[in-house]
């Protein structure tokens, strides 16, 4: 990949107790693109994506070596701050889990962690954010309405305007469209067109047509081996490995 | 669902070796009107018309079915892109065999000039060329289609000294320009075969490797 790479990993290994969910996977994330993780289940593409926030450290008895590093610094150095690194690498859940707040709330509910206090501030914060995020016209009437009153959609781009209102560098996604119907999942994908000229995106889907459509690298992984990454064309015209092309064509998986 | 997808697929690809082998089946029946003189069998090539042609349309629409309804990838859509070449050069390569039908019908009264020059050798070239790229495009494989530029190349050779050795004759008697130019038609349109014989060898390497090459 010859542009620039925001994160980059060295073979990294993880194990979940004594079972192996990552085997020495090398990659680079280049900035400001979007990148797609794909591969069958329990692969281990999620926990490749929760690695790249930590947020693996929340799991019992898991263990990694080899390094990660974000803007060439390494995520696992004693005095890396966790909660300053997921504030840099947002995260969007497969379902959306939006808090039993207002909608002004769940944006602004960051930024006030953070320390933001002014009102006007965070009037301007959470305005932008749901603009970045496709939802400000749905919502600007109803700012204080519950979030819960949301559509499945909705609620998922509320979601992701949380994660813009920090400010982060990257957005992970794992499977963010996989509890949608087809037309809130365009306006998400139609949303990561939009997000990749301000923010890095990776994206975790079991929907090839989806990594397809919205990504410009893919990565496909099988029993925890990075099998293969490339331009996500070239994944898709004609993969390298035997493998990717057995999946990719749905031969298994 | 993949399954009967890949089915569908190898379904696809049988009946158009079905169609390729027509295309080949009108060309080379022509060509052996045209040096037997026998209008009966050049009769025959143009009933076939039609049916080549409706071939066409179901296979193409097939394709088209296939990749809405499937949203193929790597090497089932390579498949796909290079069914729908190998479609459309096997009707070309039909057609051509009709309008040699037709010259038959225009110049089976006189006795050939000079045994047809060396169009009955063309021809077999090009059936040949033919033959092994529908070989390669069935079994995937690219080992018959691998000196096809220069295989090319001596059809365009042959082509240019059935062009000169015509002329010749035409200056000689004025009486042979009728079936002087008709040889010279002739073979154009084998050529004409020729070139779409490595349209379709460009199409299976890439169906094979994902990477496009040019073969003329």
């Amino acid at each position: 990949m010859s542009e620039s790479a925001i994160i980059t990993t060295n073979n990294v290994n993880l194990w979940y107790k004594e079972k192996q969910a990552l085997e020495s996977v090398s990659m680079k994330i280049p900035k400001n693109k979007v990148t797609a993780l794909i591969g069958p289940s329990g692969c281990g593409k999620s926990t490749l994506l929760r690695c790249f926030n930590r947020l693996n450290d929340l799991i019992d008895n898991v263990k990694i070596t080899g390094e990660i590093k974000l803007d060439n610094k390494n995520i696992h150095t004693p005095g890396t701050d966790v909660v300053m690194l997921r504030k840099k690498v947002g995260m969007v859940f497969q379902k959306p889990n939006p808090f039993p707040k207002s909608i002004y709330d769940n944006v602004a509910y960051g930024p006030r962690v953070h320390g933001v206090k002014d009102k006007a501030e965070l009037d301007r914060i959470v305005e932008q954010s749901l603009h970045h995020a496709a939802i400000w016209e749905e919502v600007k009437d109803r700012l204080n309405d519950s979030a819960l009153g949301l559509s499945g959609g909705q609620q998922q781009r509320l979601c992701i305007a949380r994660t813009l209102a920090v400010e982060p560098e990257v957005i992970l996604m794992d499977e963010p469209c996989s509890a949608l119907d087809p037309i809130a999942t365009a306006k998400i994908e139609n949303l990561i067109e939009l997000l990749k000229r301000d923010y890095t995106v990776i994206i975790v889907t079991h929907n090839m047509q989806q990594a397809a459509r919205v990504s410009e690298y893919t990565g496909f992984m099988y029993l925890g081996r990075l099998i293969e990454c490339g331009k996500t064309v070239q994944i898709f015209e004609h993969p390298k490995q035997e493998l990717t092309e057995n999946y990719i064509t749905g031969r298994f998986g | 669902m993949a399954e009967k997808f890949h089915a569908e697929l190898k379904t696809l690809k049988t009946e158009t070796l079905e169609m390729a082998h027509l295309g080949r089946f009108m060309l080379r029946t022509a060509v052996d009107a045209l040096i037997r003189q026998d209008k009966e069998l050049a009769a025959s090539v143009g009933a076939r018309k039609d049916e080549i042609q409706s071939m066409e349309v179901r296979l193409e629409e097939r394709c088209y079915q296939l990749i809405a309804l499937n949203q193929p990838m790597a090497k089932d859509m390579r498949i796909i892109a290079c069914t729908l070449k190998v479609i459309t050069a096997s009707l070309r390569i039909g057609r051509y065999g009709k309008v040699i039908a037709n010259i038959v019908k225009k110049i089976s009264d006189q006795p050939h000039i000079a045994n047809l020059m060396s169009i009955p050798h063309m021809a077999d070239l090009v059936m040949e060329m033919i033959d092994d790229v529908i070989e390669a495009y069935e079994k995937d494989t690219l080992a018959v289609i691998s000196e096809f530029s220069a295989r090319d190349d001596t059809i365009d050779a042959l082509r240019q000294s059935i062009f000169r050795e015509a002329i010749t004759y035409m200056m000689e008697d004025p009486k042979s320009i009728t079936r002087c130019t008709n040889y010279i038609l002739v073979a154009r349109y084998l050529e004409r075969c020729a070139d779409h014989a490595c349209k379709i060898a460009e199409n299976v390497h890439y169906m094979h490797t994902g990477e496009r090459v040019e073969i003329h």
